[in-house]
């Protein structure tokens, strides 16, 4: 009788051993699977009434580019009709004033400036510059130079720029960049939504604002040698949602640190 | 009566036994669980800006034989090499069993099998590694050879095989592979740019390769950052600057941290060695040995992506990394590589060179064309150098500061050969330039 006893309370005491160790097993399993910090920055973000569409979180790849001064512009400033030019050998830009300005309105200054800068005569190798939001002020509309299989460049060697007065387009400043060169192989950038949450995590977001735009663009490193490097940089558009002030923040996309424009002394948007 | 106590002794007994199941789960599992965690802290600690594992520890030379000949292929846009991993991450690989070992003619036949890509490793790697690295438990858990060479066989219809060679025994050994396809390897193959005839050659201290023309290879410049000690005693000794005991003896400045940790460093030739006397344990696996290795090295350099795993003894637990430019490794004037690791009872050791490549610029000259390894041996015989004296040569760059820019460095290709443990330029064996022409 006593050995039977014996025998239940055993049975208890292992069925509750198991009970044990089965609930402790699975503890163990969740935590494996639960170390994702980063959805927690976004939540946060949110929280602190940071607005942003849906991050992309594909992380490409990019290279390191180089190029040289050249002079293509001045060599085929005779293509130009009905505008005067000046050349700038040592910023190498072509300055141009239109001898018929262009009467735009807000809404189709875009749309008239994308048509005339397809002609060769109004502007040189205007098929590869294009549109770029993120720079353009009421008073400037930007273009920036895009190779075809490499992407934009957001610099003052590749810009095309137009300056607007009291809703006419009276001309333009063009650099121009002959010869980009591959001079690595290429490596992995950081995806949108990494940089979104390392500029938050830099304290580069304030609250109550919204991201309304992020662009990779190549955009120049130093210059060494004579030849001009540019790597892949994120171009993020910040608006305050009270002031509606944009600011633009560059992030490095290979390494993923921001660049302080105070540091670099560099201007990209200028 | 009888019977509810029979229910009873039953039910005791299978709670016995799913305890004792249970219990073994989470033994092994609690294993699993922090051995996987402690990885996953090592990444991220060592954060993300970190050039990957798998970067450092991989093939640097990519061999293809296309039915006819056998070539050196390299893509300047785009690592093969990298890309080829990439493709085997989706592989299932099963166990490894070894083919044959210890004979030469075979092994000979096996790295020149025809319609075949190879992937060599500049030192050899384990399979567990292997494993790790394409994270194939498989391969994880199975015997930890050791290899050098990935052979890939193109005709996938007739061998399911991928091959692992290895040099310094002769010993070949065969994974089956499946979900796997040849087609997008060879895609990769046929977008190279860069593509120099090679024979592998049996010779008395290894496989050599050897170009059987002579080689066209690029001139490259590079910016490079040189560092200060003090960027160093901040990221070795984890602690403000003001523990440390500075003392200096001519160009030599020596750095201690409270008797365990050193930092010495020769501003003259600008390499550094430190040493951490609190470091004492020894890697109780090749693994473990490759991991912690890469760690240190990637603690003291990750610029641009260029360090590879180049030299492993395991036997002195030591590890170099150098750095390379288009698969071809870069020789500065340390005989130690960029970067070299030694582990021991006593303490660990790292000597280190406080210059790295950091931006690659155009260079100012285009190409320079090399000789064949077949003249570079002749030049090497009259200078009074058998074939027997010569423990490896390569193909690499040498490392020369320019005199007008001193932060921008010019990458010169020539040949590199190791005799009696010193790896020299051909000019200084021979007085000769390795140019052809």
């Amino acid at each position: 009788m006593d050995f039977r006893r014996i025998e239940i309370i055993f049975l208890i005491v292992f069925v509750s051993l198991d009970v044990f160790l089965l609930l402790s097993f699975r503890n163990s399993q969740q935590i494996v699977t639960s170390s994702s910090t980063n959805t927690s920055t976004v939540s946060e973000m949110r929280k602190r009434d940071i607005s942003f569409g849906k991050l992309d979180t594909k992380s490409g790849s990019a290279y390191y580019l180089g190029s040289k001064p050249n002079d293509a512009l001045v060599n085929n400033v005779g293509k130009l009709r009905d505008q005067e030019f000046q050349y700038d050998e040592s910023s190498h830009k072509l300055t141009s004033s239109l001898n018929t300005p262009i009467t735009v309105t807000k809404d189709n200054r875009v749309k008239k400036i994308n048509e005339f800068i397809k002609k060769e005569s109004n502007v040189l190798f205007g098929t590869q510059y294009k549109y770029s939001p993120q720079q353009s002020t009421s008073s400037q509309i930007v273009f920036s130079q895009t190779d075809k299989d490499l992407g934009e460049v957001y610099d003052k060697t590749a810009q095309l720029t137009f300056t607007v007065n009291d809703d006419k387009v009276t001309g333009y400043t063009q650099t121009y960049i002959h010869d980009l060169m591959i001079l690595h192989e290429k490596e992995a950038t950081k995806s949108e939504k990494d940089i979104i949450i390392n500029l938050y995590a830099n304290s580069e977001i304030s609250n109550n604002s919204k991201i309304t735009y992020a662009n990779l663009a190549y955009a120049k490193l130093l210059e060494a040698k004579g030849s001009t490097i540019y790597i892949p940089v994120w171009f993020v558009t910040i608006q305050n949602r009270d002031s509606k002030v944009n600011s633009l923040k560059k992030v490095n996309a290979f390494t993923g640190n921001v660049i302080k424009s105070s540091t670099t002394g560099e201007d990209y948007s200028e | 009566m009888k019977f509810s106590r029979l229910i009873v002794q039953i039910l005791l007994v299978f709670a016995v036994i799913t305890s004792v199941v249970l219990s073994y789960f989470i033994w092994t599992n609690t294993a699993r669980y922090q051995r996987g965690r402690n990885v996953d802290v090592t990444t991220t600690e060592s954060d993300k800006n970190k050039i990957p594992i798998n970067q450092v520890i991989s093939p640097t030379q990519v061999i293809w034989h296309d039915g006819t000949d056998q070539r050196l292929i390299y893509n300047n846009e785009e690592n093969i090499s990298f890309s080829v991993q990439n493709v085997m991450n989706d592989w299932k690989f099963d166990r490894v069993t070894r083919v044959f070992k210890k004979d030469g003619a075979k092994y000979q036949k096996t790295i020149q099998k025809h319609n075949a890509i190879q992937l060599v490793y500049p030192t050899a790697i384990t399979v567990r590694t292997l494993g790790y690295l394409l994270n194939s438990s498989t391969l994880k858990h199975s015997t930890d050879y050791s290899f050098n060479r990935i052979i890939i066989n193109l005709n996938d219809k007739t061998d399911k095989n991928i091959y692992l060679a290895n040099d310094s025994n002769y010993a070949v050994y065969k994974v089956s592979v499946r979900d796997a396809a040849a087609e997008p390897i060879l895609k990769l193959a046929k977008k190279a740019n860069i593509d120099l005839k090679v024979r592998l050659n049996l010779m008395k201290h290894g496989v050599f390769t050897f170009y059987t023309e002579p080689i066209k290879m690029r001139t490259y410049s590079y910016v490079i950052d040189e560092k200060q000690d003090r960027e160093y005693t901040t990221a070795l000794f984890d602690s403000n600057s003001d523990d440390l005991v500075t003392s200096q003896d001519g160009d030599v400045y020596t750095y201690n941290y409270s008797e365990t940790k050193r930092l010495i460093s020769d501003h003259d030739k600008g390499e550094l060695t430190f040493y951490d006397y609190t470091d004492t344990s020894v890697p109780k696996n090749r693994l473990a040995f490759y991991q912690r290795g890469y760690n240190k090295a990637v603690n003291l350099q990750s610029s641009v992506s260029n360090l590879r795993l180049y030299d492993a003894d395991w036997n002195d637990k030591d590890l170099v990394f150098r750095e390379y430019v288009e698969g071809f490794p870069i020789f500065k004037k340390s005989q130690f590589g960029s970067i070299k690791i030694s582990f021991s009872r006593n303490g660990t050791t790292e000597h280190f060179l406080n210059k790295v490549l950091e931006v690659p610029v155009p260079s100012s000259n285009s190409e320079t064309t090399l000789k064949s390894t077949t003249s570079i041996l002749k030049g090497l015989d009259k200078a009074g150098y058998s074939v027997n004296d010569i423990q490896d040569i390569q193909a690499g760059y040498q490392w020369e500061s320019e005199s007008e820019n001193q932060n921008v460095v010019d990458l010169t290709p020539t040949y590199y050969i190791k005799i009696d443990n010193h790896w020299r330029p051909y000019q200084d064996w021979t007085n000769e330039s390795a140019e052809e022409g």
